[in-house]
């Protein structure tokens, strides 16, 4: 009655996100982390020759497989560029309109998508917990085309009100809120991917909209996490979970050493012809 | 702002970041009356260079970061000489800003992003430091403009932001389209550290591989100390100009480094000591910082001691060993 298949909340997003990326487009992904890993698992998998650039200024690299660990620290990750830049370079190609998508993770979204990477807490001077800051996610969801955001969908990260605004979104959702304050026209975020769900914006609106829904959750599943209600796509479509074959790529040549990948764990089984989740283990008690 | 037409240029909106005023003529000045034109020897010890060109207060500038290519020896030095209220930029710095921070040489960071952990969190909320936000790449552009001697330069991001609410940036009406369009002050560091893969003594320098901002960073700051693996001949230099990253006349100091960059890479040469990394992350982590610090700066007196006494020959060799993908670099 089974075909179990376990995989975890990271893989899932990776995933997704790779599955949309397409060879004619150009990215500007975050130079590590999951954003990195979709495009690296679409280039071995959908989009082979698909090209991206990241901050450091390198365009168009050809990472080897297996990826090397600390792939941040290592020139293999800007082997075989076509070029070999500087942070300002890279970002006039995305002010002049260059880069059709930038990929990012955040640790907060709003309705709006506008997201966090700076801090959580109230207080920006004596932060509860800080991070890392918006590095070049501000530059990129403002100046490519389309943004797709990464995050785990959690009450804690669909918020209703951001600790702080790192980068922008659709801002207040009104009409020419971005370009009021200096962003280029027609640009905005485009997708937010998680685990369970891959959300858009809506076009009048601007406000999040759920399009795509694992078909071991559910729509009541997916706004239970949520502190705000999105719209919701009226021919919502079902997310195919992830395929033995991305799994394994992944497992074994995009992330060896699995500290991307990790996440919390979901094993699904196939009973009476629909997929359920029959456990969840959070990745502290993987151990 | 009065136009020439005598219209007013609207600030319609700006930060509370605060931020050092920018002064081209200032920077035009130091140049003239400070920067050496001629060919001169520069090359000196790192902690002659640390003492002349890094004061107690200065704002810091670095390219690339501890995990590549970045100044570290230098860094360890600043550490050791005990600099105090440093302004760090940290356009894409990793664990850098945490070390110096660690040193108690810190006091405001302009970030864009830095890795950050308890060191950085707990120095917020004793009080003793102040961050301003950037992004990477408004901080290296902010080098541009100091790069190119004017006070600011328009970009089309930050605004709408809380980045932009904690930043100096400021937003405008554009006079030439009537759009709204950011503005950012430019900096002028009052010095510049920076790893380089090769220079003569003069500092004519070259820099192999992907980098943030290293021309903007040494043409905006007031002093350039170059750290360099290798120093060749002049000679060499004026063979291949067109492999020349930077002129010699922005450079004041020039210290022989090589294995400058560990525990990170400079791609090419040698890898980076994960080994190392994961022990200053356990360090950071059981707020063992002191330790560390006296381990790898305070009880080794420099980098060559440091690299004799700490890391070893064996250990040196597995790094530049384990570095198999030359290509671009070298060759």
């Amino acid at each position: 009655m089974t075909a179990a298949l376990t995989f975890t909340t990271n893989e899932a997003a990776i995933v997704y996100t790779s599955r949309m990326m397409e060879e004619d487009r150009l990215y500007f992904v975050a130079i590590g982390g999951p954003p990195l890993l979709a495009v690296l698992l679409s280039k071995q998998l959908h989009a082979p020759k698909i090209a991206y650039v990241v901050e450091d200024g390198t365009i168009a690299p050809e990472m080897p497989v297996p990826t090397p660990p600390f792939m941040i620290g290592t020139g293999l990750a800007s082997s075989r560029a076509v070029a070999w830049t500087d942070m300002n370079t890279v970002d006039f190609h995305a002010g002049l309109g260059y880069l059709d998508y930038g990929v990012l993770a955040a640790v907060q979204v709003d309705q709006f998508g506008n997201f966090n990477s700076t801090f959580l807490g109230d207080d920006f001077d004596r932060p509860a917990r800080r991070f890392g800051g918006p590095g070049g996610a501000t530059e990129i969801a403002a100046l490519c085309w389309r943004t797709i955001l990464m995050t785990r969908l959690e009450r804690r990260k669909f918020v209703k009100k951001l600790d702080f605004m790192s980068s922008p979104g659709f801002l207040d959702g009104s009409p020419g809120a971005r370009e009021r304050v200096g962003m280029p026209a027609e640009t905005g975020p485009y997708r937010v991917v998680t685990e369970r769900a891959v959300f858009g914006f809506d076009e009048e609106t601007r406000r999040m909209t759920l399009l795509a829904v694992a078909p071991w959750s559910s729509v009541d599943d997916v706004l239970s996490e949520m502190e705000f209600v999105p719209l919701v796509a009226a021919d919502l479509q079902s997310l195919a979970p992830p395929t033995e074959e991305e799994l394994a790529m992944l497992r074994a040549n995009i992330d060896p050493t699995g500290r991307t990948i990790s996440g919390d764990w979901i094993t699904l089984e196939e009973a009476g012809g629909r997929l359920r989740r029959v456990v969840a283990e959070p990745a502290a008690s993987r151990a | 702002m009065a136009s020439p037409n005598g219209k007013t240029i609207a600030v319609l909106d700006e930060g509370i970041g605060a931020y050092r005023q920018p002064d081209p003529d200032g920077m035009r000045r130091f140049v003239r009356d400070h920067k050496d034109r001629r060919l001169v020897d520069k090359r000196m010890t790192e902690q002659d260079a640390v003492s002349r060109f890094v004061d107690d207060g200065a704002y810091v500038s670095y390219d690339t970061n501890v995990w590549r290519r970045g100044p570290s020896s230098l860094m360890r030095e600043v550490i050791r000489q005990r600099k105090r209220d440093l302004w760090l930029a940290a356009k894409f710095s990793t664990h850098d800003a945490t070390l110096l921070t660690a040193g108690g040489c810190v006091s405001k960071i302009d970030v864009g992003w830095m890795e950050v952990g308890r060191v950085i969190t707990e120095a917020m909320n004793a009080g003793r430091l102040k961050l301003y936000e950037w992004t990477n790449g408004a901080l290296a552009y902010r080098h541009l403009a100091g790069a190119l001697g004017v006070p600011f330069l328009p970009l089309r991001y930050v605004g709408g932001t809380d980045v932009f609410r904690n930043s100096g940036a400021k937003l405008i009406e554009d006079p030439y389209t009537g759009q709204s369009v950011c503005l950012v002050p430019a900096v002028n560091p009052d010095v510049a550290l920076i790893h380089v893969n090769q220079c003569d003594m003069y500092g004519n320098a070259r820099i192999f591989g992907p980098g943030l901002a290293p021309v903007e960073t040494a043409m905006a700051s007031k002093r350039v100390i170059l750290s360099t693996e290798e120093i060749i001949d002049t000679e060499e230099i004026r063979k291949h100009p067109g492999a020349t990253t930077l002129p010699y006349y922005l450079v004041d100091a020039v210290v022989h480094a090589p294995f400058g960059g560990y525990p990170g890479t400079v791609p090419g040469l040698y890898g980076a000591d994960l080994q190392h990394l994961m022990e200053f992350g356990v360090a950071q982590a059981q707020g063992k910082m002191d330790e560390y610090l006296e381990k790898w700066v305070f009880s080794v007196s420099s980098h060559t001691e440091m690299l004799e006494k700490r890391v070893g020959l064996e250990k040196l060799n597995l790094l530049r060993a384990g570095e198999t993908h030359t290509e671009g670099y070298y060759t």
